[in-house]
């Protein structure tokens, strides 16, 4: 069984700087990793090899910077990682990223399942995965929660609006995964023989054949106009006294706001 | 001159981040406050090879770069200072020393078990009358047929209360203490081996510092470490290395002072405004980041002095003076940040406080240190 998993570099919370010219993400190496739920999606992954064995391939588009994800990825389970990096690819929206990882998909050639992250901390869009289901004509399944393999087709469980799904799809198709699962953690040992073992791919647009004209600005449907950050309501009280005093203090503060019955 | 980790050197860090953002900080404060060896905790470490970071391949060790070594002490220190020391200890001080002296034999039946996580180990050089003055010591090792009798009574040794096996620095000539000066193996369980009563200290509380007691203890002269009279080069050797883990360790107690404080000054709020909008508070924090980069990048710098295969007493000697200082005077300011609340046990930078006073004293004191940059640096010509 080979899967794919998409991964995205996201920039973490309190380090997010945006570029005041082209409103994108500052990506810098120290402030950036994988997308949690692009981490569930991966942990999915090692678990389904582990139990039907196979292979798993990592796929990112991004900058050079962007294969620290890759190689994390590499201690995490993959076996093989792709890094579609071009400058051209550079401002691309879900629509054009869509389009990029499905020609890099085309190229590392057969699967069985892609696996994406529901959606990513820091765009929040949730629109590459279905897109990219679009893009290679797979069928596609959202917000799974548990995956199994079963005669030849894939089970999938999902919640949506209070009910519990289950769904069988036909391989290949495409998921986006919503669980939160642990990931296990790599050893030193671990880390430092995928270093040894593995290499990076990096395919550009003409190593992916790709339509210059359906990436970057030029192949995006939207564009962000404007960006202004809003305020943060959330403040901070520090209660003072003895303990005694400090409980008092917060029950009188909650039911001031209503907030006990 | 290269001063950029590599991905690899930052996916080590990843992971030690990871293990002790997940394993170590929800027990750090009641670890400390109970002093209390969190073996849950511990058991997990093995598998993840924290227990022979740089140790060779082929006794289970991830044989990583002297880098790596200070990144992952750096990163469990910052959360929890105790399992920084108990790993710089195990790693720096007791591991990397049989790497470097032991024999096949030696290597196989110590080594294995110590990488694997399934043993733990000590180094014991301080005696109640020897410390900084190592030849002091008075403990002793008869020579009787193909085995060692050994007495001595070894004080705050860390991971005493939890150690399998003990490098023990005794003479064979008591006579003559330097010229029998030796390094000598001893398992918990050989009989007569006995763990004193834990030390009630100030900081590092989750480490069970002890004595470490040695009645008439019989062992095989197979144990000897390297020659006799070779004790002094091993526990030099020892130390000069282990000052790296234990300057590392006191990077990550300052790092995580700093943390904290960073933290707190957004939170709190006096005058209507966060403290971090106090410019006397930004100075401080200022102050703080800056020793902490400095600090680092001494300890680091010594790493690579080391992995280049160069002299290491003057590097570490620097890394380790520095970086113990900025542990206490950055966790001293962390407190003045926190104001009340930094002197109360309800916050954590108290601990950090309390802990970063030891790395000041352990593993050749201030001074010690400052002996030996002096001596070098008046050997050294002029350019």
């Amino acid at each position: 069984m080979h899967i794919i998993v998409c991964l995205k570099q996201v920039v973490a919370g309190d380090r997010v700087k945006i570029d005041p010219n082209t409103y994108s993400l500052v990506r810098s190496a120290e402030s950036s990793y994988i997308n949690p739920f692009d981490l569930f999606a991966l942990d999915v992954a090692v678990q389904m090899k582990k139990e039907h064995s196979g292979s798993i391939t990592a796929v990112t588009m991004g900058p050079k910077i962007s294969e620290e994800v890759l190689w994390e990825a590499l201690t995490l389970g993959a076996d093989r990682a792709v890094l579609l990096s071009d400058k051209r690819f550079a401002a691309s929206d879900t629509l054009a990223t869509s389009y990029v990882l499905g020609m890099g998909i085309r190229k590392i050639g057969k699967f069985d399942l892609i696996l994406c992250g529901m959606r990513t901390t820091d765009g929040d869009t949730g629109q590459v995965g279905p897109q990219l289901a679009e893009e290679l004509d797979l069928p596609y399944i959202s917000a799974s929660e548990k995956v199994e393999k079963e005669k030849g087709l894939f089970r999938v469980e999902r919640v949506s609006d209070g009910f519990r799904e289950i769904l069988e799809v036909s391989a290949p198709a495409l998921l986006t995964i919503a669980s939160r699962t642990g990931v296990r953690l790599p050893g030193l040992i671990d880390i430092q023989d995928v270093f040894t073992r593995y290499f990076i791919e990096c395919w550009n647009l003409e190593d992916l054949n790709a339509d210059p004209n359906r990436v970057g600005r030029l192949g995006s449907g939207t564009w962000v106009d404007g960006l202004t950050p809003t305020a943060q309501k959330k403040s901070c009280v520090f209660i003072e006294g003895d303990a005694r005093k400090q409980a008092k203090i917060l029950l009188s503060k909650l039911l001031e706001k209503n907030l006990l019955s | 001159m290269e001063l950029t980790l590599s991905i690899k050197q930052k996916q080590l860090r990843r992971m030690a981040r990871q293990f002790a953002k997940a394993e170590l900080a929800p027990i750090a404060k009641e670890i400390d406050e109970e002093g209390r060896f969190p073996w849950e905790a511990v058991e997990k470490m093995g598998p993840l090879n924290f227990f022979g970071i740089q140790a060779p391949r082929q006794y289970g060790g991830a044989e990583t770069d002297s880098i790596s070594y200070c990144l992952v002490i750096e990163e469990i220190s910052r959360v929890c200072a105790s399992m920084g020391l108990m790993l710089a200890v195990h790693n720096g001080v007791v591991v990397h020393p049989i790497s470097q002296f032991g024999n096949d034999e030696q290597k196989a039946k110590f080594l294995s078990p110590l990488v694997a996580g399934e043993k733990i180990g000590a180094f014991c050089l301080t005696e109640p009358n020897a410390g900084s003055d190592a030849m002091a010591i008075e403990s002793t090792a008869l020579r009787e047929g193909d085995s060692y009798i050994l007495n001595a009574n070894k004080i705050f040794v860390t991971n005493g209360g939890v150690a399998d096996i003990a490098i023990i620095f005794t003479s064979v000539d008591p006579g003559n203490v330097k010229k029998g000066f030796s390094a000598i193996l001893v398992e918990r369980g050989t009989p007569g081996f006995e763990v004193g009563l834990l030390e009630n200290n100030c900081g590092m509380r989750a480490n069970p510092v002890s004595s470490i007691i040695l009645n008439d203890c019989r062992v095989p002269k197979t144990n000897l470490l390297g020659r006799e009279g070779e004790g002094f080069k091993v526990a030099m050797a020892a130390l000069d290395n282990g000052r790296i883990g234990i300057a590392a360790q006191a990077v990550g107690i300052a790092q995580g002072a700093l943390d904290v404080s960073l933290k707190y000054a957004k939170e709190r709020v006096q005058f209507r405004v966060p403290l971090a909008q106090h410019q006397a508070i930004q100075l401080m924090l200022a102050d703080m980041g800056t020793m902490v980069e400095a600090a680092r990048l001494l300890t680091l710098n010594a790493a690579h002095v080391k992995d280049r295969g160069g002299d290491l007493s003057c590097p570490s000697a620097m890394a380790k003076l520095f970086a113990g200082r900025t542990a206490s005077k950055v966790a001293s300011m962390g407190v003045q940040i926190h104001g009340g609340y930094g002197y109360s046990k309800d916050y954590p930078v108290e601990r950090y406080f309390r802990d970063a006073r030891a790395t000041e004293i352990y593993e050749g004191t201030n001074e010690i240190q400052q002996i030996v940059i002096a001596r070098e640096l008046l050997k050294r010509g002029e350019d």
